[in-house]
């Protein structure tokens, strides 16, 4: 996808940051334990972040002497949208997971992200991401025994009450 | 003797691990053809699911899903022309004409046997060279080990990416994301700014999920409207015939695999190239030419890369130096279960090295019979919109996050990383030596600060060391032969070296 002889849009950006978070690592590196000693706790984190800084400024001046640009643009090839509100739907998920629960907040963001990439209606969407919410709970939580917040479905209760009928009704 | 045999068959008589391994293969198999799902991505979720678990069935999951991710590759490379993983590119050359000339079910089932020849004599030589290897590494000074892990990442760094700089440059991060938290010598503190919760250091399931999970997903958005193609499939097992024809060859790959694989830092995906450069030299008549369907150019991938998975343990197991990302992951699987890989584990707890030598040969022989069976069944799953497909592993990939420590912090370093490795991809860095320098990272702090106190903090005396040890002296040739062969002064000598050799041909 990347093509070293042309210049990506937004490649000299990152390049630029990469360089300041070297520098920024260096800088904290050196605050470690200073130049006190070769066997300090700080300088291999010194010598890693002199590398990384190193190599990030080289990379700069190399693709500020790229003249070529690539025929794209940054908002629909290197950032389209698809991709930002996929990471923006993430990071939702990540919000509410604790206070919704795992089952619901999945549910959730499993039939929206499928209905907006696929566009085959809400009830096919809605249907294909509870079977294959229902595989993943069963094969994640129920096998390999995954703990996840539970949140607003009583999940445990659930389970002990299922475990309770399989059970044979009897309660040891 | 009869001790190894034992612990070799633990896997085989347990029917729990038995299961688990056929399992892992399985899966291993099927997400390693899936376009976009590599190995390393398969291995980094599920190991976030097994840490609960005891060693033994940890371990026969992810030797199967290694086996068959390596394997699994082939398959979208023959028929779609897409590589499922980096080790099946060089397979797409010659496998993809040959389905398109209808022979895609002779070319899956050549490619299967061909796999598991490979397969074994990996394994076989993981078996035989290990314990030497190890007793050998019983004798490397920390310098070595220093420099052997710096070999790693380089050659990562520089074989598997664009340019060595950006390898080098996502080494070091790695090796910097791996410092993060108090150090294990003196406890001070590193890039915690203040923060207790930065103290154990960042989740190194968090980074893996983040940098290989996360951000492949991601960039499969660019072609979620990519439509799967049909094939019909005919035979699958190949005649004896075609598989006798091809032994001598596959042999030959094979050692190449072996000893690709067994490198610090370089796995199947380099192996599979160089073999078929050798098939390419080796195969004076070939009845198709290379590139339009010579089934040589199928079997010496698929024999190498193969073969390079055993060759990839030799290191892990006997120096606890990964031979790739997926064993750089497995390591770190194994620290995390209280398994110190490096030649102790050897002598201390040999049952884990035949363990795993078992479960590797178990997971060959299963990769055999799934991969000639259940071809229906994986044209289905191939065919899974990914649409679908890519919600499910983002949801996967913070499920596992999450459930490691049952922490939301972790999830949002999954996500930071998630990004940053898209962009470090998307902008030519190679994200493969970032795992292998946060899993190296204390490996060589430690030992670089052994090295230099035995030497009474004096460099000059570190390089007389080197210099007068054979050992060193050549990892540490090594290592500066690394940068020498990617500057222009060697670029120019080679090319005055390749034009005298032409007109020497030429005479």
């Amino acid at each position: 996808m990347h093509d070293p002889s042309k210049k990506m849009p937004g490649e000299t950006a990152f390049a630029v940051v990469l360089v300041g978070l070297s520098g920024f690592l260096l800088w904290q590196a050196i605050l470690i334990s200073g130049f006190e000693a070769l066997s300090s706790p700080g300088a291999f984190p010194m010598a890693a972040a002199f590398a990384m800084l190193v190599t990030s400024v080289a990379i700069l001046i190399k693709t500020l002497r790229l003249r070529e640009r690539a025929a794209l643009r940054f908002f629909s090839d290197v950032a389209p949208p698809v991709i930002l509100a996929m990471f923006a739907m993430m990071l939702g998920y990540a919000l509410l997971l604790k206070p919704l629960g795992f089952l619901p907040t999945s549910l959730l963001f499993l039939t929206v992200s499928i209905y907006a990439l696929r566009r085959r209606g809400l009830l096919w969407s809605f249907g294909v991401s509870l079977a294959s919410l229902a595989v993943v709970y069963v094969i994640f939580r129920l096998v390999f025994t995954v703990l996840m917040p539970s949140g607003l479905v009583p999940e445990g209760e659930i389970l002990a009450w299922l475990g309770h009928l399989f059970s044979g009704g009897h309660i040891q | 003797m009869t001790e190894a045999l034992q612990f070799f068959l633990i896997s085989w008589l347990d029917l729990k691990l038995l299961g688990l391994v056929a399992l892992g293969t399985f899966a291993g198999i099927y997400v390693g053809a899936i376009p976009g799902l590599s190995v390393t991505m398969a291995v980094s979720i599920l190991i976030s699911f097994t840490f609960a678990w005891d060693v033994y069935p940890a371990l026969c999951l992810m030797v199967g899903i290694y086996m068959g991710g390596v394997y699994g590759g082939s398959r979208t490379a023959i028929l779609l022309n897409i590589p499922g993983a980096p080790s099946a590119i060089a397979t797409a050359l010659d496998g993809y004409p040959l389905a398109q000339k209808g022979q895609a079910g002779e070319a899956i089932g050549l490619s299967t046997v061909m796999s598991f020849v490979g397969g074994f004599i990996g394994i076989g030589v993981l078996a035989v060279a290990a314990p030497f290897v190890s007793e050998f590494a019983l004798t490397f000074q920390p310098r070595d080990y220093m420099l052997l892990a710096i070999l790693g990442i380089l050659l990562v760094g520089s074989l598997s990416g664009e340019s060595l700089l950006k390898g080098v440059f996502a080494g070091a991060l790695g090796l910097l994301i791996g410092a993060v938290g108090l150090d294990p010598l003196t406890a001070e503190e590193r890039f915690t700014f203040g923060m207790v919760e930065l103290w154990g250091g960042i989740s190194f399931i968090a980074v893996m999920i983040g940098l290989f999970g996360v951000s492949e997903a991601l960039i499969q958005l660019h072609h979620i409207d990519k439509a799967a193609v049909k094939q019909t499939i005919g035979r699958i097992v190949p005649s004896w015939r075609a598989v006798g024809k091809y032994l001598p060859l596959s042999l030959q790959t094979s050692s190449i695999g072996v000893i690709i694989g067994a490198l610090p830092g370089t796995g199947g995906d380099i192996a599979a190239l160089m073999a078929y450069d050798h098939a390419k030299r080796v195969t004076k008549k070939p009845e198709v030419p290379f590139g339009e369907g010579a089934q040589e150019g199928l079997v010496a991938p698929e024999t190498a890369n193969n073969a390079a998975v055993g060759g990839a343990f030799i290191p892990m197991l006997t120096l606890g130096i990964p031979g790739d990302a997926v064993t750089a992951i497995i390591i770190g699987a194994m620290f995390i279960h209280g398994l110190n890989p490096g030649p102790m584990l050897m002598i201390e707890q040999p049952q884990m090295f035949w363990f795993i030598t078992g479960a590797l040969v178990l997971a060959n022989i299963f990769m055999l019979i799934f991969g000639l069976t259940g071809i229906r069944l994986f044209t289905k799953i191939v065919e899974m919109p990914r649409a679908v497909l890519i919600p499910l592993i983002l949801l996967l990939s913070i499920v596992g996050a999450y459930a490691v420590n049952n922490s939301i912090t972790d999830v949002y370093w999954m996500l930071l990383f998630g990004a940053f490795g898209y962009l470090l991809k998307t902008y030519g860095y190679q994200v493969g030596p970032v795992i292998l320098g946060v899993i190296l990272s204390r490996l060589i702090d430690e030992n670089w600060r052994r090295a230099i106190i035995s030497e009474q903090e004096d460099l000059g005396r570190l390089f007389m060391g080197i210099l007068t040890s054979p050992l060193s002296l050549v990892l540490f040739g090594a290592v500066v032969f690394i940068f020498i062969s990617q500057t222009p002064l060697w670029t120019g000598l080679r090319a005055r070296f390749g034009t005298a050799r032409a007109r020497g041909d030429g005479v």
